[in-house]
């Protein structure tokens, strides 16, 4: 399989690299610190049609193939140590990917347009306060009334919810079949009678990605919201996974490339017992870690993406490449901090940042736990 | 084999793991019984996807689609023609 990039693929990731540096970095610090989320970036990410990539034209995207879309986030994270506004646009194109592929022409045509524009945020809302890893336990529910269904519950920890215009909401319609058949998507807007979002959740890292809590209080929403098949829930969600498995990972991948380029330029520069420390080989194996990790993280991931990108089933090799490359980025971030002796620990360093951002990489998106859960019922057990 | 017996075959080997006493029924009830679940039913499509040679589109990923031998078999056969 050839993973080469085409030359149009290495155009886009330099114009992207290049437009991260100059706009997304800037000012990072004090964002960070202050811990909002920044809107004019949103805005800035959405001119450059970053969220626009894989959709089709005629729903107001940009008509790339997922491979595409994979190899321009991949230069992102790499590029863009705003890794929460990273994460927020990812999240946007999950969501639009579910409605692209479960929605009906109207709801494609009234939604991707203004998601691929980012003119309107979303979110996907599945963690309740009861149920992560076992999201099917889940116990908002939408019960049949005239014209469409009433939600009722409640969902914590979601990407976006403080900012979002619209979410994906997933509820219980059927809880006798539960997990498999009774679980449904539901497309909420800000606004409705019932729906509301607590304050963004104060967290450890990612400070600029805003994630909080969603109410749903006797919450109508007509026949028209409801995204895909009564009872597809759990499909869209398991295959939903995939993509996001596979998108998000990228964009992890390139932040670790980034954390390797730098650690070796300090291991060269900076001395110690009249040597740089990069001689010494408790130093120069953790950065060979990294380049190990880096390289097969690579291998991980575009072969998620190419089989993602011909719409093929990749349970495996998208857990895969989520495992192996946040374990990585983690492994990678901690290492940097160590190689820099005092300095990784102190603020202006960066590499303290990273390593808080990169844990929320083995949580989110079904933590390593769950993904090695995964893997060992793929392997047969 | 006929399209019933290679589902059939990869249900037993593949998901349960374990010879069966009577092979499965073609209307056995595969979602009721926990053989198919939310991430069993992706492992299948997987295999359906390849073996066949098809793609099942969203429409058509619903857990009625996957509840029988007969019915992931009708599927199967509605992308083939
Ligand atoms: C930054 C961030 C962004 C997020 N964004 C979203 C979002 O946009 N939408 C959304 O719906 N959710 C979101 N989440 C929530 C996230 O998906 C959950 O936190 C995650 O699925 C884990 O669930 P939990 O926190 O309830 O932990 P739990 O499920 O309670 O797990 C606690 C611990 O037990 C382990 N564990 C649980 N079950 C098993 C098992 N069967 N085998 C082995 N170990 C197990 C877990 O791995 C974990 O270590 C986000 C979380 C974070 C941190």
């Amino acid at each position: 399989m050839d993973f080469s990039f085409t030359p149009e693929q290495t155009a886009m990731r330099k114009t992207i690299v290049e437009f991260a540096r100059r706009e997304l970095n800037p000012g990072l610090e004090e964002r960070y610190r202050l811990g909002v989320f920044p809107h004019d970036l949103w805005e800035k990410c959405a001119q450059m049609r970053l969220l626009a990539l894989p959709f089709p034209e005629e729903y107001g995207g940009d008509g790339f193939d997922f491979l595409t879309t994979v190899a321009v986030y991949h230069a992102l994270g790499y590029a863009c140590k705003d890794s929460g506004l990273v994460h927020a646009l990812t999240t946007q194109i999950i969501c639009g990917i579910q409605i692209w592929l479960f929605g009906n022409e109207a709801q494609k045509a009234t939604f991707l347009p203004e998601l691929a524009s980012g003119e309107a945020i979303y979110a996907q809302a599945i963690t309740e306060p009861g149920s992560g890893s076992d999201a099917f336990a889940m116990r908002t529910t939408a019960t049949h009334q005239e014209g469409g269904y009433v939600l009722n519950g409640s969902k914590t920890m979601i990407t976006n919810a403080p900012v979002a215009n619209r979410v994906l909401v997933f509820a219980v319609t059927d809880a006798a079949k539960k997990s498999f058949g009774g679980i449904s998507c539901f497309l909420v807007q800000a606004g409705s009678a019932g729906f509301s979002a607590g304050k963004p959740m104060e967290k450890m890292g990612l400070r600029t990605l805003a994630n909080g809590e969603l109410f749903f209080e006797a919450c109508f929403i007509p026949n028209s919201g409801l995204i895909g098949r009564e009872g597809q829930g759990a499909m869209m969600f398991s295959e939903a996974m995939e993509w996001e498995r596979t998108l998000i990972p990228a964009c992890l991948l390139g932040e670790l490339e980034r954390i390797l380029e730098e650690a070796v330029k300090y291991a060269r520069e900076r001395h110690a017992f009249g040597q740089p420390i990069g001689e010494f080989q408790a130093v120069s194996h953790k950065i060979a870690r990294m380049k190990l990790n880096a390289e097969l993280g690579a291998l991980c991931l575009y072969s998620a993406a190419a089989l993602k990108n011909r719409r093929k089933r990749a349970a495996l090799e998208t857990s895969v490449a989520k495992l192996f490359i946040s374990e990585s980025l983690k492994q990678a971030a901690l290492d940097a901090v160590q190689l820099r002796g005092g300095y990784g620990y102190m603020t202006e360093y960066e590499v303290e940042r990273e390593l808080r951002d990169s844990i929320a990489a083995t949580l989110y998106s079904g933590t390593s736990e769950m993904q090695l859960n995964i893997l060992a019922k793929l392997a047969g057990l | 084999m006929n399209t019933r017996e290679i589902i059939r075959d990869f249900i037993t080997t593949e998901m349960l793991h374990q010879p069966l006493e009577t092979p499965l029924r073609d209307d056995a009830p595969l979602v009721e019984s926990g053989i198919i679940d939310s991430m069993g039913v992706m492992t299948l499509l997987s295999f359906l996807e390849n073996t066949f040679s098809i793609q099942v589109s969203g429409e058509d990923l619903m857990p009625e689609n996957f509840s029988s031998i007969e019915t992931i078999a009708t599927l199967v056969e509605r992308y083939i023609r």
